[in-house]
């Protein structure tokens, strides 16, 4: 193999001009969304029909073009999304597309707008990033790279002025870095929001030989993604920052966390290091400077208790991933005992955005306490769902109508639950709640990694609290006792609740249950459980008190409390939902209304949701 | 050494850097109930959670389990606070629904004001016996004995102590400090004759050649010898006949 | 079962004699043998140094890791937030009675296992179901579903 190595700042500086130089000319560039949903719908073979037209055409019209696969492009729900480095993105692309994009969009810049976004309510179409209103409303200072650079090829990056921050940092005094960050004003973006300039000062102000760096990308809380995408679509911002942060704190070996859900993420990530690694970014001697740092990618099991990160520690350690007391801070004895640094992949992210503009430019974005942006996967009932990035201080609902474009079906918008299992549910009637750190709190959620996940009437609440806690219930690692023992009796009382088998008092048991796991349990995961049912009781209590008195679900959820029938009014005879029914009983002519078998019904709810024209009834 | 004061209870008491809440607290009288501690124990996982007490530093109140919560400079620390009973019982109301046959835990019960959980009680696969899960016997094994023969095994509800493959184990030596130590006595040892039955194993005794008491493992004779380079002959005689 | 102990070597060789390796080659074993065998955590236990209670320990204690063979192919129907909203369980029973298996177990014939697995982080498809780790299936008409996993020998 050629030595790539870089043995400068200069050598980085002259081989990104050479770069850029040799990409200029191979413009046009068809961006192809590789993200995962984009690719479960098709993407590639998308791809592969732009490079079939493009070999074949290649030679007559003597245009270069090169099509490239890029990481998430945001708009999941509308993939797969193709871009042109320009202002033009079409949506639900098909291979059958491919000639008339080449032949319109790539040879004479035209835009084909019915490839475009169509407005439920104008019914308008655009294929502008700056007409879509998904799009229109974000910032995107992290998902920026994603849409552009090929997660595989690290002189994309390098053209894109990647680590021009790192080349930066070498010249700048390790504790002047930390003061950049700490003047940013950069929050942990993994739940808690703690500082990433103190974490930071805390740990290089700790007399040791041996420090370390650590990416969590463990992202375990359910309906999140941003970490994933991250990785998968720009797998270099993130192993920059990490570098910096290891020069700051003065750490020569790094860990990346990455959850085993993830083998996309994995792979690149990896790709990433080794490339990083052969041009001298990483390892020894970096740049030149003498400086030495690796960077180890470590698979997780499979247990959401590692997103914690004490227990995240031990399992890169390879031992069972517990949590500890962490009455001694990481920051002093994390893993290996050693003062370590531990940041997630948005935070790590960030970095060199701060370090490339400075922490002035840093803070025109977002809220005073909570500055820059916020990647979200915006998931649920909204109409337009995706990776998003705005500025911290969006209201919740900007993000549900504007971005996500209000609620599917017509359904009346309800709540949001943010922060995954340890966060909340925040009701329509606060959806003017700014989203930052401290605000989500003070409502009795947190901002967790960043999913957001819209409800609507259609969901029941008492519903949504059973499913976190006994998501935890079944990833709680059994070590302390509230924890272990407490989310499977809270688990029952909510089962009990839902299937019509509630008592009077329950509520104020579960709230008890909900102290003992917020003031006894050992790790976060414990003494964070209780939000999503206290969050729930709070500003839903109507809901558990009609399912314990009335034997009711008023959102026609809980399958042991309704009943399914087709209204024979509204009922078009499409024959969609009998064809879709698991239990085969649902009968009726084409064309006629159709019936339920109440006998044989299992109330799964299938024919409600294939139902277009809103006919099958619950009570 | 450095020594410290610390308040408990509003008492100035002196102690030592670092040293465990619980045994300051201890050594000066007062009062905290515990499973999972024990004081040859390093690894103080403190999973138990019955040992909690309240304590202020730096002005942030919090509880904190005494066993592993480090003593510093102004610490104050409050071991009787409504909020430390409060959480308390909870956390024994839910040990008694998950052990209901343990008389050690039946007692802390009473002591705590609970005559009968409100909670379901484990049963059926999840009948775990006496044991709380509380790790202390695999720190016991692994710490001072030496041969980590056992470990917590799988997690969230099933979680509990066993034997690689769950068969018995090639490496213990029959030694039973792990039953000596188990807060609960949860773990099954019986010694008959001259053989010792623990953790599906048996195990030939020792025995005295004065009293005729069969008194230790074999294979624990065995582990001394190896591990501490002893003499054989020094295991003819039980402790009280050497 | 006969397991090819030259094959567990080789898995051990890929990695550092540390405890540090210990649940990449366990992982590496459940790809390799759909898996992890006895054998094989005997002998990571003699390379590494590392007691057998600790390595069967981690391996009861990640849910990446079986301790039994698993199906030629697994079936992962995801269970997180969005896909919950949108009939994950209804899918799961759906796809459960067409294989013929609870959720964890295994088709007779070893060609499926049926899990249900945390957010894989496709909520855009929800409720999604993903096959041997590669290929995502949107699930909201499950009739298609099954006509996909009919693909799968």
């Amino acid at each position: 193999m050629v030595n790539r190595k870089l043995q400068s700042v200069a050598a980085l500086e002259s081989y990104r001009a050479k770069i850029a130089e040799s990409q200029k000319n191979e413009y046009p560039v068809i961006y192809v969304c590789g993200g995962t949903p984009c690719l479960a719908k098709g993407s590639s073979a998308v791809a592969e029909a732009f490079k079939k037209e493009i070999e074949s055409q290649g030679l007559a019209c003597k245009i270069e073009l090169r099509h490239k696969v890029t990481g998430c492009q945001g708009f999941c729900s509308k993939g797969p999304v193709v871009s042109f480095g320009n202002d033009i993105v079409y949506l639900e692309v098909k291979p059958e597309h491919v000639p008339e994009i080449i032949e319109k969009t790539v040879k004479n810049g035209q835009v084909i707008e019915s490839l475009g976004y169509k407005d439920p309510q104008t019914k308008k179409r655009s294929a502008s990033f700056q007409g879509i209103p998904f799009y229109a409303h974000q910032k995107g200072m992290i998902l920026k790279g994603l849409r552009e650079i090929d997660p595989f090829e690290i002189d994309d990056y390098i053209a894109r002025g990647g680590y021009a921050s790192l080349a930066k940092a070498f010249s700048i005094d390790p504790d002047k870095i930390i003061d950049m960050i700490t003047e940013s004003g950069l929050r942990g973006r993994g739940g808690g929001g703690f500082p990433a300039g103190t974490k930071w000062r805390s740990c290089r102000a700790i007399d040791s030989e041996v420090r370390y760096v650590l990416c969590n990308g463990d992202e375990g809380d359910p309906g999140a993604f941003m970490d994933r995408s991250i990785m998968e679509g720009n797998p270099h911002a993130v192993i920059e920052g990490m570098i910096v942060g290891a020069w700051a704190v003065g750490a020569h070996h790094g860990y990346a966390y990455i959850r085993d859900e993830y083998p996309l993420a994995v792979k690149v990530m990896k790709k990433a290091v080794e490339d990083a690694t052969a041009m001298g970014l990483l390892g020894k001697n970096i740049l030149g400077t003498g400086f030495d740092f690796d960077i180890k990618i470590t698979r997780g099991g499979g247990a959401f208790v590692c997103g914690e990160s004490s227990a995240l520690m031990r399992s890169i350690e390879g031992k069972v991933g517990e949590p500890r007391a962490k009455y001694i801070r990481s920051v002093e004895k994390g893993l290996y005992d050693l003062p370590t640094v531990l940041n997630n992949v948005e935070t790590w992210a960030n970095v060199p955005l701060i370090i490339n503009n400075g922490p002035q430019w840093y803070r025109e974005t977002g809220t005073e306490g909570s500055p820059g942006t916020k990647v979200f996967s915006l998931a649920g009932k909204a109409v337009n769902t995706g990776l998003v990035e705005v500025p911290m201080g969006t209201t919740i609902r900007e993000l549900v109508e504007k971005v996500g474009g209000g609620i599917r079906s017509g359904r009346m918008f309800k709540a949001v639950q943010t922060g995954g299992p340890s966060g909340g549910c925040i009701p329509e009637s606060l959806a003017d709640l700014p989203i930052d750190f401290d605000s989500l709190s003070k409502a009795g959620s947190m901002m967790g990694s960043g999913g957001i996940i819209v409800m609507d009437e259609a969901t029941c609440m008492v519903d949504v609290a059973k499913y976190f806690i006994s998501f935890l219930a079944e990833e709680s690692c059994g070590k302390c006792t509230p924890c272990r023992d407490g989310l499977p009796r809270m688990k029952q009382i909510l089962t009990d609740i839902t299937e019509g088998r509630g008592k009077e008092g329950d509520i104020e048991l579960l709230e008890e249950l909900c102290d003992v796991l917020s003031y006894g349990a050992l790790c976060g995961l414990g003494s964070s459980a209780p939000n999503p049912v206290l969050s729930t009781i709070k500003y839903f209590r109507e809901e558990y008190e009609a399912h314990i008195r009335d034997r009711r679900c008023p959102a026609g959820v809980c399958r042991n409390l309704v009943t399914f029938h087709i209204d024979a009014d509204a009922c078009t005879g499409c024959t969609l939902c009998a064809k879709q029914c698991p239990q085969a009983c649902i009968t009726g002519e084409r064309k006629k209304a159709h019936v339920i078998d109440q006998s044989r019904c299992i109330k799964c709810g299938v024919c409600r949701d294939v139902c277009k024209f809103d006919a099958v009834r619950v009570e | 050494m450095e020594k410290i004061t610390i308040k408990i209870n509003g008492k100035d008491i002196e102690a030592v850097k670092d040293q465990s809440v619980l045994e300051v607290a201890r050594e000066n009288g007062f009062a905290i109930p515990a499973l999972c501690f024990h004081p040859e124990i390093e690894t103080r996982a403190g999973s138990c959670r019955v040992c909690l007490v309240e304590v202020s530093q730096n002005g942030r109140t919090r509880l904190v389990t005494s066993c592993n919560y480090p003593v510093r400079k102004g610490l104050e620390v409050r071991t009787d606070t409504d909020l430390v009973r409060r959480i308390r019982k909870g956390v024994v109301e839910l040990l008694l629904s998950r052990t209901p046959d343990s008389p050690v835990i039946q007692k802390l019960a009473r002591e705590n004001g609970i005559e009968k959980s409100r909670f379901f009680v484990d049963e059926g696969e999840h009948y775990r016996n006496r044991c709380i899960a509380c790790s202390l016997c695999t720190q016991v094994c692994e710490e001072v004995v030496g041969v980590s023969a056992i470990s917590m095994l799988d997690r969230g509800r099933d979680k509990a102590p066993g034997t690689p493959y769950l068969k018995p184990s090639q490496v213990c030596i029959g030694c039973g400090a792990c039953a000596y130590a188990c807060p609960t006595d949860a773990i099954s040892m019986i010694d008959e004759g001259e053989v010792r039955k623990i953790w599906g194993r048996e195990f030939k005794m020792v025995t005295c050649s004065v009293c005729g008491k069969p008194y230790i493992p074999e294979a624990q004779v065995d582990w001394i010898v190896k591990t501490t380079g002893k003499d054989r002959s020094f295991f003819d005689k039980c402790p009280d006949h050497r | 079962m006969g397991i090819d102990i030259r094959k567990i070597d080789e898995i051990i060789e890929r990695y550092d004699k540390s405890e540090e390796s210990l649940l990449a080659i366990l992982q590496d074993f459940q790809h390799t043998f759909r898996y992890v065998p006895e054998e094989g955590m005997k002998r990571v236990s003699e390379v590494l140094g590392v007691p057998e209670s600790k390595i069967y320990g981690v391996g009861t204690f990640y849910k990446a890791l079986s301790l039994k063979p698993v199906g030629r192919h697994t079936c992962k129907v995801c269970t997180g937030t969005a896909c919950h909203l949108k009939g994950a369980h209804t899918l799961t029973d759906i796809i459960g009675k067409e294989l013929g298996v609870e959720p964890g177990g295994t088709t007779k014939d070893g060609r499926f296992t049926l899990q249900t697995v945390n957010c894989v982080g496709a909520c855009a498809l929800a409720p999604v179901v993903m096959v041997d780790d590669e290929d995502y299936y949107e699930g909201s008409s499950p009739q298609d579903v099954l006509k996909n996993l009919r693909k799968y020998k």
